[in-house]
């Protein structure tokens, strides 16, 4: 069993969207973007190529951050999920500088959006994050132990998300990785990233 | 607490193609800078003080060591968690760090009451000394493999980091020494540390140069770092404090001092020099250092 | 903090988004009260479950403290675009009775004097506003920059030929879409969230996407290809394109065009039909009789589509034959010196689009044998929003009629042209009809009348010349023009009072000190959610409840009903307890209406307007609260049992479209225009009526037949160091309103244009300008001059810079939004003036030359 997420860049639009709505899933905190979306350009006027690439944590199957955690608050499920525990963390941010694909934030206050103080959402919210510690993309852990597809992937307008276990070869995410040509962001580094993306 | 405006220069950076690490080098994370610069010319004085007996280096090297680790436990986000950091000693260098610092530290300060208050040298003395040796060389050692092992930053991730931080290590050791005996010890001393010094000061600007050179060669990112230190933001401190100060006056001053007598103070003031030349490269590389650019 | 751990209440609230008018259906998740998730309604058609960013932000604009919690009365007489009305608290009683004894005066006196505006992001209460208005007694109404900017043209022709407001591909069966800078189906134009899914599945089926547009926009960006041209130049694309076609590829669809347009109608020598003598009808030739015959005779045997004809000693030629003539100097060499456009990549489009268009085939849907036209052309703001713009969306809607790709599958399908109605009720029934010439009339239109048949030029009674110019659809691009000088325009009246929901007008419609002039002196009572820029101008500021907090009667709207699947219409209601004293604008209306004792003439036309067919219609003898009349209304529509406690419940209702209802082209037998005969008769109306008054007005656009024109902008013709500038909009924001959402403000800063000003590489070589860096645009219409960081891109036209969504703003009561580079507000760069305003359609040109320097950081 291995969750794993493809992200169909012929599809996306490059809305946010995502970014946003898990924002709204995790109430995480200003500056704390678990996913972004970001822009690639390349060629010269007028051949010119603009793709939109989201990103978020990769969920490694050979997580550097997992290996640089002194404390083993980050930690690995057996789904493959990488999590953090957040009880556990010293907020060294060791694992900031190993990941290579810079998606763990660390959370330094608690200060809201506004200067005016917690909007009742963000007083709901924010206690479930801890000050002090570093946190990240967990896969939606939480929807995915009910049955549910992670936001970002339940809510992409685009419908450029897929969710599943890498695992079984008959899955979507399996079948689209092969038919589609799914590929990982700098495999040279070793890290097996469980995210992988489709050509635009 | 986060204001409107530094969320916004967080944020700005997520945009950026060529994104600077903060962490470890702004706001507490110059705790982590000073901690490392502190606990490396600690240990590197404790061993220097062995070698040439120079006893007033040993009290003020641990003092430095526990300085660093109190800086280091500053910057956590949850100091009060410190000791889980000794759980993962197979697999992470800050916890094999932590290690060597609560071996050290505590078999430092058992050597020198020994030192102080036992009447004659006994056999346990040595052995205790000898760990402590141990301790010293491990934190003078393991600091460069902290970063070194930061696959997320290219200009780090190179096994000529490690080198650098112990010889820098080093070098801040004797230099303190040095510091400590320009402005109190009799000369004679000093004189036998001097050619080391000088020795780790010139051995120290060619493995910087190598280093400056190998990373501009290795990768995009890397030269983007690279080209930070010498010509963009970080480079005013290069020059001044890493190059200038650091390297290039010590040097003189210490080649001078290799042919004939100079005055104490005068060397004092060049170790004091290369004291802050030693501290600026830390917050240089730590500065410069730039994530791979996302997507590719 | 709350303690999170017991949980009292946890539900899903069905309602309808409306942070802009795609209506895209939610469920709102409130925990102890709180919302704490805004999710798409995957039961609804529209969006199929999912949001875009502002859809789920819509949280913290909820909750954003910066909102309007209280009626506010200013202090400060002197009103300017930034000088602090000076705003205290005052009561609603006191809000109210003041507005009351305002519009009571008014109403006396002139009721004309009295102004609506309105913002189009809101479907319901603006609608319902304006029903306000009208009972009122005044005709003058505003949408700011809507329509004057995205479609008084387009919609024109969206009523002439396709009996919709707008329109969008067949997203199931379309193989090549020519697009012309809209963002339908990649974070903008109609049915955002529906169309990006099924524009994505057309992307994976293999359908070629080509964008014509001056920049490498959101849309852009995702098609195959991506040509650069220059702006306001389409329709001289669009014209080479038809030139190739007709005169070089010999394309088109000749029984279309015989069947379904006025092609082969005859035109004599003065350019109007000729007519039979008996019945005044149109003529057409028949040639195997080898006569003439009325359009619509019996037993016409074939339509003579091409020649030149002899009726009864009158020359006379077919319509179509016209336009085959008319085209035949607009070459693709002729267009290439004004597009930029290689006259080789014009030819081998048109050459695609021709072939693509496999006139003649025909596929089996659900039975029915019908014509298959896999191609699209799609435009919009981008295109349409020039001085030239009737012209330009005349070529292009040809190039649809020429290949018979309209209102059939794989064509351009009219937004809900046609609906069968509900099932159950049989409500909900529109189908265009033909008037007596075979021309096509809408059967259903947002604000009628519809355009065409045309109503009558009349005086200048109305602020915006719409009296006058009845070619317009929408909101006028001449009212602050007028407003500002009504005797210029011999309008009898001033404009005393703005009531005004929404819509910031100062920052959205152009040059704000211009805006400022022609409303700084009348009254404005303003339905806000914040104190944005426009409210600088108010008198009076009512706290609005925003589209969570409120009851809507109509949440849904056609033109954002999905054009394939089925219909779908959704429920609005409160997510939460009423927050401060903000009110539902209808549930004031309602109010004030009771206040100015003008119950009859109101309920009169609501029972009209939104068609509650009794027993469902309001009774002036009794006073009705919101919720009843929303209640009626869906009652009225879905039966007895569907009232408002059955959609709060179940959130939505939805019913299959039929192929019937999608592609109604092949089953009707309305004919559209290929030439604009009545616009030629009502452009000398207009011109006669203009001569009476001596209002000078260039009324030589109205024409038969398309051509190209240049907007004062290409004046320079981009030679000169001086630059285009056009603004495009993306998904995380609409125009000017949500800059104050945090969490939109975030994934705008992080995305490397929206805050910033696209500008071409090579062009920010020579200007020396590096990305990232600070420039400093100034418009050589307005002299006004914005600042912003310059995102250096090869992905834009040379001769052009384009700014994102709607920034830069400068209210301190948005402290997020106006913030140093948040963006750029684009209207300090556009002139106000008629020079400006394509005037058959009122539509205001978006075309304007700036220089760009560059410039300090900010202080
Ligand atoms: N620079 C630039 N200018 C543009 C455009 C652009 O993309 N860029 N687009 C043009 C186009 S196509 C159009 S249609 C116009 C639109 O122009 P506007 O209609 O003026 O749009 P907004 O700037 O969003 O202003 C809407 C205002 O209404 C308020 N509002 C939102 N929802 C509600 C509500 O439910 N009730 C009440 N009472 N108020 C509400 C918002 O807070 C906001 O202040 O702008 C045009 N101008
Ligand atoms: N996310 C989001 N969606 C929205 C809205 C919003 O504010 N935000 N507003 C809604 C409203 S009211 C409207 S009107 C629609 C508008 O939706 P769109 O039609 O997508 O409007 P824009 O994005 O303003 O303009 C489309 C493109 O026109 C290009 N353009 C500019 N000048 C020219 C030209 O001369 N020729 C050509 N070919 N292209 C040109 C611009 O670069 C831009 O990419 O979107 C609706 N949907
Ligand atoms: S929501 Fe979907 S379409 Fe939008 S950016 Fe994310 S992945 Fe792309
Ligand atoms: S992406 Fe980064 S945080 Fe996520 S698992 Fe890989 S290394 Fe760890
Ligand atoms: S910050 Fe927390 S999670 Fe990251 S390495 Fe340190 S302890 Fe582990
Ligand atoms: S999976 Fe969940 S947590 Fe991860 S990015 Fe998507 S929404 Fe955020
Ligand atoms: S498209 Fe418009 S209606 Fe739909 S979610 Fe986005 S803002 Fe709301
Ligand atoms: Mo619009």
């Amino acid at each position: 069993m291995r969750y794993g997420m493809v992200i169909d860049l012929k599809r996306c639009i490059g809305c946010t969207g995502c970014a946003v709505v898990c924002k709204a899933e995790n109430a995480t905190p200003p500056g704390v973007l678990w996913l972004r979306v970001v822009k690639q350009e390349s060629g010269t006027y007028p051949q010119v190529r603009r793709v939109s690439v989201p990103l978020q944590c990769m969920h490694c199957a050979e997580p550097p951050c997992l290996e640089a955690c002194p404390t083993g608050a980050t930690f690995k499920h057996m789904n493959g999920i990488v999590d953090i525990n957040a009880d556990q963390c010293v907020g060294c941010r060791y694992c900031m500088m190993v990941c290579p694909y810079h998606q763990r934030f660390f959370n330094d206050g608690q200060a809201g959006y506004f200067d005016e103080g917690y909007t009742p959402f963000e007083a709901a919210g924010y206690p479930r994050h801890q000050e002090g510690v570093v946190s990240k993309c967990n896969f939606c852990l939480p929807r995915v132990g009910k049955g549910l597809e992670p936001a970002c992937v339940a809510n992409c307008m685009a419908r450029a998300r897929t969710f599943g276990d890498l695992d079984d070869p008959n899955s979507e995410v399996s079948k689209l990785i092969r038919d589609r040509g799914g590929y990982q962001l700098y495999p040279e580094l070793g890290t097996d990233p469980s995210i992988r993306y489709l050509p635009p | 607490m986060i204001s409107a405006r530094s969320v916004r220069s967080r944020t700005v950076d997520l945009g950026e193609r060529f994104r600077p690490q903060r962490e470890w080098s702004e706001g507490r994370g110059l705790l982590l800078i000073i901690a490392h610069f502190l606990t490396g010319t600690g240990a590197g004085c404790w061993l220097f003080a062995v070698f040439f007996d120079l006893t007033i280096g040993l009290p003020i090297g641990l003092l430095l060591v526990i300085m660093g680790a109190i800086a280091h436990l500053l910057f956590l986000g949850r100091p009060e968690r410190f000791w889980r950091m000794m759980t993962h000693f197979s697999s992470s260098w800050i916890s094999r760090g932590f290690a060597g610092m609560t071996l050290f530290i505590p078999v430092a300060f058992t050597y020198l009451l020994l030192l102080y208050f036992a009447a004659e040298q006994s056999m346990i003395g040595k052995a205790i000394l000898l760990v402590s040796l141990l301790g010293a060389a491990w934190i003078v050692v393991y600091k460069g493999f902290v970063w070194a092992s930061s696959k997320g930053i290219p200009l780090w991730n190179t096994p000529l980091v490690p080198a650098l931080y112990i010889t820098y290590a080093l070098r801040a050791g004797a230099a303190m020494l040095m510091v400590l005996l320009a402005f109190g010890a009799p000369a004679s001393e000093v004189g036998s540390l001097e050619p080391a010094k000088l020795w780790l000061a010139v051995s120290t600007a060619v493995l910087v140069l190598i280093y400056i050179e190998v990373m501009r060669g290795s990768g995009i990112t890397a030269l983007r770092s690279i080209n930070l230190m010498l010509f963009g933001r970080v480079a005013p401190l290069f020059y001044l404090g890493v190059a200038l100060i650091g390297l290039l006056i010590p040097i003189v001053i210490g080649g001078f001092a290799y042919g004939r007598p100079v005055p104490l103070e005068l060397l004092g003031l060049a170790a004091l020099f290369s004291l802050l030349g030693d501290l600026s490269v830390i917050y240089c590389i730590a500065k410069a250092g730039l994530y791979r650019p996302l997507p590719m | 903090m709350r303690d999170q751990t017991a949980v009292e209440e946890d539900v899903w609230i069905p309602t309808t988004c409306g942070v802009c008018y795609s209506v895209c259906a939610l469920r709102v998740h409130r925990v102890n009260g709180t919302v704490v998730k805004i999710e798409g309604n995957p039961e609804s058609s529209t969006n199929r479950g999912r949001l875009c960013p502002r859809g789920v932000s819509g949280i913290m604009t909820l909750y954003n403290p910066h909102r309007v919690n209280v009626p506010l009365k200013r202090t400060n007489p002197q009103k300017g675009l930034d000088i602090d009305p000076g705003w205290v608290e005052i009561t609603w009683e006191e809000a109210l009775e003041t507005v009351a004894a305002r519009m009571a005066k008014i109403r006396a006196e002139d009721p004309r004097k009295l102004l609506f505006t309105g913002t189009v992001t809101t479907q319901d209460e603006v609608p319902f506003a304006k029903l306000f208005a009208m009972a009122f007694g005044t005709p003058n109404g505003w949408n700011s920059g809507a329509g004057n900017h995205c479609g008084t043209a387009e919609h024109l022709f969206g009523a002439l030929m396709h009996a919709s407001w707008s329109k969008l591909p067949d997203p199931d069966h379309c193989r090549y879409l020519l697009n012309f800078g809209t963002g339908g189906g990649f974070g903008s134009y109609y049915c955002v969230t529906g169309m990006a899914q099924r524009m994505a599945d057309a992307r994976v089926r293999g359908m070629k996407h080509v964008s014509i547009d001056p920049f490498l926009s959101p849309s852009a960006e995702k098609a195959d290809e991506w040509i650069p041209i220059r702006p306001g130049t389409d329709g001289a694309f669009a014209l080479a394109m038809l030139n190739v076609l007709l005169h070089e590829l010999g394309i088109y669809d000749g029984d279309y065009l015989k069947h379904h347009t006025n092609g082969p109608y005859l035109i004599g020598a003065d350019g109007f039909y000729l007519r039979d003598a008996k019945d005044q009808l149109p003529l057409i030739w028949d040639a195997v009789d080898g006569r003439e015959k009325p359009f619509n005779a019996a037993g016409i045997k074939d339509f003579a589509l091409d020649g030149s004809f002899d009726v009864d000693g009158k020359p006379a030629k077919t319509a179509f034959t016209l336009l085959k003539e008319h085209l035949k100097p607009f070459t693709p060499e002729w267009a290439e010196a004004l597009t930029t456009v290689s006259a080789a990549t014009i030819r081998r489009v048109a050459k695609e689009f021709g072939q693509e268009a496999r006139v003649g085939s025909t596929i089996m849907l659900d039975g029915k044998v019908l014509p298959y036209r896999p191609v699209a052309v799609m435009y919009f703001k981008g295109a349409q929003g020039h001085k030239n713009a009737l012209l330009t969306c005349m070529a292009l809607e040809l190039l649809t009629e020429v290949v018979g790709a309209s209102n059939i599958p794989g064509g351009l399908l009219g937004m809900n042209s046609t609906s069968a109605g509900y099932p159950e009720t049989g409500r909900l029934k529109w189908t265009p009809t033909a008037d007596r010439d075979g021309l096509m009339i809408t059967g259903r239109w947002p604000n009628p009348p519809a355009p065409y048949p045309p109503r009558q030029v009349k005086g200048p009674e109305t602020i915006d010349l719409r009296g006058m110019i009845p070619t317009c659809p929408g909101s006028s691009g001449a009212l602050p023009v007028v407003m500002s000088d009504p005797e210029r325009f011999k309008v009898p009246y001033k404009i005393e009072m703005n009531l005004h929901v929404g819509s910031n007008f100062v920052m959205t419609f152009a040059d704000p000190k211009a805006i400022e002039k022609a409303f700084k002196d009348v009254f404005q009572v303003s339905f806000a959610l914040f104190l944005d820029e426009s409210t600088y101008l108010s008198d009076i500021v009512l706290p609005a409840a925003s589209y969570l907090e409120r009851y809507s009667h109509t949440a849904d709207w056609m033109s954002s009903n999905s054009p394939v699947g089925d219909w779908c219409y959704h429920i609005r209601q409160p997510v939460v307890e009423q927050i401060a004293q903000r009110r539902s604008a209808c549930e004031v209306l309602l109010d004030l209406v009771e206040r100015l004792e003008m119950r009859d003439e109101f309920y009169n036309l609501v029972n009209l307007m939104i068609d509650l067919k009794p027993p469902y219609g309001l009774d002036p003898g009794r006073r009705y609260s919101w919720q009843e009349i929303v209640d009626n209304r869906y009652k009225s529509l879905f039966g007895d049992e569907r009232g408002l406690e059955w959609f709060k419940e179940q959130g939505l209702i939805k019913w299959p479209k039929k192929v019937e209802e999608v592609y109604w082209k092949a089953f009707s037998n309305v004919r559209v225009p290929i030439y604009f005969e009545w616009f030629k008769t009502v452009g000398e109306k207009v011109h006669e009526m203009a001569d009476k008054l001596d209002i000078n007005l260039d009324t030589s656009a109205f024409q038969p037949l398309p051509e190209w024109r240049p907007c004062h902008a290409h004046a320079g013709n981009g030679h000169d160091q001086s630059l285009f500038a056009v603004y495009y909009k993306f998904p995380m924001q609409t125009f000017s309103g949500t800059y104050d959402n945090p969490w939109l403000d975030e994934v705008s800063e992080i995305d490397r244009f929206a805050y910033r000003v696209a500008i071409n590489s090579a062009t920010a070589r020579r200007k020396n300008i590096r990305d990232g860096d600070w420039i400093e645009i100034t418009s050589e219409t307005t002299g006004s001059r914005v600042r912003g960081r310059a995102a250096v891109t090869e992905g834009i036209h040379p001769e052009v810079i384009a700014i994102g969504g709607c920034g830069g703003h400068w209210s301190k009561y948005l402290p997020i939004a106006s913030q140093e580079g948040k963006g750029l507000c684009f209207e300090w760069l556009m002139p106000v003036g008629l020079d400006n305003v394509d005037i058959p359609s009122l539509t205001q040109d978006q075309c304007v030359r700036v220089n760009v320097v560059k410039a300090g950081a900010p202080l």
